[in-house]
């Protein structure tokens, strides 16, 4: 398909820029119009398999709240204070028509709040096709395999009924394909970023990343291939900056403001837990079985990377933080958690004993979604950077 | 108001097997007595481990008791000086807080587990929860992963049981490693019998609260029959507890004899009970003569009124069953407006009543919701807040307020409709 | 002649206001609570009384209310003040179908129909949304409590407020004054702030017309056109408007006096 390039590699940050930040989900309304049998699948985070909606026809956009954009008045009656922000910003946005394009949605097990409002959509939103993912966290078993595989078909099937067509295995090897290399190319951002965070601000590879929530992936593909083109030939001298490690801003995001604020503050961020869904796997999909279905269900139990929504009795998440810390070259881990995040805060505890006793310096803090003034935390940020700089 | 005495022969006959069990806890702490293993009360299956002697520890029911006997604050605090979050649960906090202190508490020292069986039934927390607990003791752990009720037909699917079931099996080996001992399969029979029979028992003593007046208050006095129900399912004792209970509340009911001097509202409630505020939170509603004739909270562990039995001709499907869809947390928060609606019509109640609290997101997170379907539906709805474990979140004088008020507007009703 | 009387005692000020038969105020008095509360009672009662040389054995019912409402011990009723709130809008305004109460410290909304609570919703866990978030405004940008109302409708480009929280009004103003935003500009923010949280909150009963907005702050001009302004609809408001609990406490004793007088006639 067609996809009109920027010219310069900061025009393409803004189309992306412009694209995720818009609560309308044009891009999404214009490609269901184009042709028939489309249907629109919104998933919401942190992880979900969205080759099986591609493979049926569809359409998987990436829904994380509201942002700073969206004024949650109606959402705040059926959910608590204590509760985070993106459930109440997802359900503003039904609430308030964003939503009307779209066909169905799937939550999936991370928390308990994120569980609830999968049913508060069913009961407001009858119309629509919900769904339910359930992961399993019995990660070290083989039976987790044959259950996610399981799983899996019954997604596909539902997302077959959205469009008309059920996703062959054929059609499931292709969607695979597609997704492998997306990710493949944002691994390969991260890993120009950590070697050479000069070259590549942590907004601008967010926004690369982002764009793919809201745009078909093959305009996506093409989108990041050129801006890796782009950068081929891009300069920047290295500041004196600390290297950080970002975790916990892996559901409700932080305003794209504020990840630039962590860096104008003083920091390279090396790694980061952002948007972690659609970065989900160290390996390709694709090679992993002939059987795509069960290939899929695999990546997830056996090649996914550490998250505060898995649980994996053999290994220390805390430990293997540190290594990374480690493998980055980080000076410093920063925990940048949504507020009321309670996966997240949870994995703190650990991590704080971990980082502590590894003589790693860390700070933490906490975000909304609907921030829109950063002064403190970015003195919080500037105060800690000192403290590493002058250590 | 004259002093409202709450406490009857039941009360006392269950503090006696509770401190029985809490003394079995303190023998084992101390090396003297069996192995025990922690696990949780969403679906729990306590079958398996009574088939092993293996005794039940539940983190949670030692957290309510510190907290109804005032003293979880301190351990929340010193949990929050390692790191955890105002918003974490209580539950969680006064329970690490307890194990980094000790483990003494007033009614047993808790014993080290041999074996943390994470029984992943709907709540998240869980998981984080044993996580910690696996961290810090560094004892065996295992998972148990049971799908959530999340198809339309309220149904866990084939591949659901399935899973759950080779689940069980390798729990059952895994649990052999942990004794030396194969299981013995009659054992769990008579366990999944003993279970099975209790489960019945229970089941009537919901029953009799249809009546009028109510024989006794499906929540505060639920609590008191809910700690046997985990503690002690699957042994005679425990079967002999709700037999008595049950004899004891059939016979009020035939006397037409309730929990208070008059009946004159009936509602349902929703969600755990200020457990620091207990008695406090009691006496508010025993100011209008209100009773609760059915709660949610009390299906926590199990639900049995509405026709499940374990099965000991088939111990391990049963109990598959029984923690796939036969308790509350693994049910969908849809089917929980389900399950309170049957019991506004069968129970015949007045009004519904939801006790939100902070500390547990999958009791409370859209209990909003919640409210507004039922105030549309046309049933009062009173929506109070406070916590389960810590002290802090209970405002005696805003709390009071809204259920006068909410009684108040009742109270006019029923004049008009008269 | 039958007389009776309410008493609201709320956290920081209580009201008295004495009924007759038609239900027309005929005395009304305003005080301090302070820190005994049946002695504040007992003087508003007083102050009440005396303002139309009444004694109180004029006084055929009392009914107390507010926070404090157990320890008027005088009174023969206690009811709470979200039925006493209903009670006396539909009082005064015999059309209204939702009570918006904003006090000194807690908010709610009120369904009522035909004078009797239906449904209400209570922010009385945070100061945002009541008169202790706007006292706190007004004492940071220096000007009198009751003037930051008609100031608020002054605002030409009223400041977008980054969270409601009364703990940080503070800063957030400073912040704005630093940035050389205008006083009416910074409280048109914070009236329109606090008219959507409360509209939020009173959504959760819904908006039938005719809408009552009652309490203290309800006095409030700038807060009165923020609401109205949002809601696209005319609010009732009255000068008696932060009597209303007592109001409503006095035509509940009102009702019972009557009802005794009539068994006992």
């Amino acid at each position: 398909m067609a996809v009109r390039l920027a010219s310069s590699f900061d025009q393409t940050i803004e189309q992306c820029v412009d694209a995720i930040e818009s609560l309308d989900f044009a891009d999404a309304s214009a490609w269901k119009s184009a042709a028939a049998g489309r249907a629109l699948v919104g998933c919401f985070p942190v992880y979900s398999p969205v080759e099986l909606y591609h493979a049926a026809g569809a359409l998987p956009v990436g829904l994380v709240g509201g942002g700073n954009r969206l004024e949650i008045s109606h959402a705040d009656s059926r959910f608590q204070s204590f509760v985070c922000s993106i459930v109440k910003s997802t359900l503003e946005l039904g609430m308030t028509g964003k939503l009307d394009d779209f066909d169905g949605l799937v939550f999936h097990s991370i928390c308990d709040p994120a569980r609830n409002l999968a049913s508060v959509f069913s009961r407001n939103f009858p119309g629509k096709k919900i769904e339910y993912i359930h992961f399993p966290q019995r990660i070290d078993s083989a039976d987790a395999v044959d259950y996610l595989t399981a799983e899996y078909r019954r997604i596909a099937s539902w997302a077959g009924e959205l469009t008309g067509h059920a996703p062959s295995a054929d059609d499931l090897k292709s969607s695979i394909r597609l997704y492998d290399a997306i990710r493949a190319n944002i691994r390969r951002l991260y890993d120009l970023r950590r070697a050479e965070p000069n070259r590549l601000a942590t907004r601008e590879l967010y926004a690369l990343t982002r764009y793919g929530h809201v745009v078909p992936p093959e305009q996506h593909l093409q989108v990041l291939y050129h801006a890796i083109d782009e950068l081929e030939v891009r300069e920047a001298k290295p500041k004196d900056r600390a290297r950080v490690v970002v975790v916990g801003s892996f559901c409700e995001q932080p305003p794209l403001d504020l990840i630039a604020s962590v860096e104008s503050a003083g920091c390279y961020v090396v790694d980061d837990d952002f948007l972690l869904g659609r970065r989900f796997f160290s390996k390709d999909v694709g090679e992993l079985s002939p059987d795509p279905f069960v290939g899929l269900a695999e990546a997830y139990v056996r090649h996914s990377v550490d998250s505060s929504v898995k649980h994996d009795l053999r290994y220390s998440k805390a430990a293997r933080l540190v290594d990374r810390a480690r493998e980055c070259r980080a000076d410093a881990v920063v925990v940048l958690t949504a507020k009321f995040c309670e996966p997240a805060l949870f994995d703190y505890v650990l991590y704080r004993k971990a980082l502590q006793e590894a003589q790693v310096p860390h700070v933490f803090l906490e975000f909304e979604e609907k921030m829109w003034i950063f002064d403190k935390i970015k003195s919080e940020i500037e105060t800690f950077v000192e403290s590493l700089m002058f250590a | 108001m004259a002093e409202i005495l709450y406490q009857g022969r039941l009360h006392h006959l269950q503090k006696e097997l509770m401190a029985q069990y809490y003394h079995e806890l303190t023998e084992s702490a101390e090396g003297r007595g069996a192995p025990a293993a922690y696990l949780l009360i969403g679906g729990n299956p306590v079958e398996l481990l009574r088939a092993f002697d293996i005794l039940p520890v539940y983190p949670e029911v030692n957290a309510l008791q510190l907290a109804v006997k005032k003293q979880s604050l301190g351990h929340i605090q010193a949990a929050e000086g390692m790191g955890y979050s105002t918003d974490n649960c209580a539950y969680v906090k006064a329970d690490i807080g307890l194990y980094f202190s000790g483990r003494v508490t007033p009614f047993a020292t808790i014993p080290e587990p041999s074996l943390l069986l994470c029984n992943y039934v709907g709540c998240n927390v869980y998981l984080h929860w044993f996580d910690h607990l696996a961290e810090y003791t560094k004892r065996p752990a295992f998972h148990l992963d049971v799908p959530f009720i999340r198809t339309r037909s309220g149904s866990p699917t084939a591949d659901d049981v399935e899973y759950v079931m080779r689940q069980l099996r390798q729990l059952i080996e895994f649990c052999e490693g942990i004794t030396g001992r194969k299981l013995d399969e009659e054992k769990l029979r008579h366990a999944v019998a003993l279970s099975s029979k209790t489960g019945e028992l229970w089941s009537a003593i919901k029953h009799l609260t249809k009546r009028s007046p109510s024989p006794y208050d499906a929540y505060f006095d639920s609590v008191t029959m809910m700690a046997p129900l985990y503690c002690l399912r699957g042994t005679e004792q425990g079967l002999q507890f709700f037999e008595t209970a049950y004899e004891e509340y059939a016979a009020k009911a035939e006397s037409g004899e309730g929990p208070l001097d008059r009946e004159t509202f009936r509602f349902v409630i929703e969600g755990p009970p200020p457990w620091p505020h207990l008695r406090a939170f009691r006496d508010m509603f025993s100011r209008w003569n209100a009773v609760a004739v059915a709660s949610t909270y009390s299906t926590v562990g199990g639900l049995w009124e509405f026709g499940f039995v374990h099965d000991p001709d088939k111990p391990l499907v049963s109990i598959a069953e029984h923690l796939l869809r036969w308790n509350l947390t693994n049910r969908n928060f849809l089917q929980r407006y389900d399950q309170i609606e049957r019991y506004l019509d069968e129970w015949h109640a007045d009004a519904l009543v939801i006790h939100s609290v902070k500390s547990c997101r999958l009791f409370s997170a859209g209990q909003g919701d919640m409210r507004d379907y039922f105030t549309k539906r046309g049933t009062p709805t009173l929506l109070v807040e406070s916590d389960l474990e810590d002290p802090r979140y209970f405002s005696e004088a805003q709390m009071r307020n809204r259920i006068d008020a909410f009684f108040e507007s009742l109270a006019h009703r029923k004049l008009t409709e008269v | 002649m039958v007389h009776a009387a309410g008493v609201d005692v709320g956290s920081t000020q209580t009201k008295c206001v004495i009924v007759d038969e038609g239900r027309r105020i005929v005395a009304r008095a305003l005080i301090d609570t302070g820190a005994n509360v049946t002695r504040a009672s007992e003087r508003a009662f007083e102050q009440a009384l005396a303002s139309v040389g009444m004694e109180r054995g004029d006084v055929a019912c009392v009914a107390g209310t507010g926070y404090g409402r157990f320890k008027v011990t005088f009174g023969d009723l206690q009811i709470t003040e979200i039925s006493c709130h209903a009670k006396g809008a539909c009082s005064v305004f015999p059309g209204t179908r939702t009570v918006i109460d904003m006090g000194g410290q807690d908010a709610k909304g009120i369904k009522v129909l035909d004078g009797e609570v239906q449904d209400f919703v209570m922010n009385d866990k945070c100061a945002a949304g009541t008169g202790r978030f706007l006292a706190t405004a007004a004492d940071v940008l220096a000007v009198p409590l009751a003037a930051i109302g008609e100031l608020s409708l002054q605002a030409k480009n009223p400041v977008r407020l980054s969270n409601v929280c009364t703990v940080f009004v503070e800063s957030d103003i400073m912040a704005y004054l630093a940035q050389g935003k205008k006083v009416p500009d910074i409280l048109g923010g914070i009236h329109g702030a606090i008219a959507a949280r409360t509209i939020s909150l009173v959504r959760r009963v819904g908006f039938e017309p005719e809408i009552t907005f009652t309490g203290g702050v309800s006095l409030n001009a700038g807060m009165v056109r923020a609401l109205e302004d949002r809601l696209g609809t005319r609010l009732n408001v009255c000068d008696d408007s932060h009597y209303m609990g007592a109001i409503g406490a006095a035509v509940f004793a009102l009702e019972r006096a009557l009802v005794t007088t009539a068994g006992v006639a």
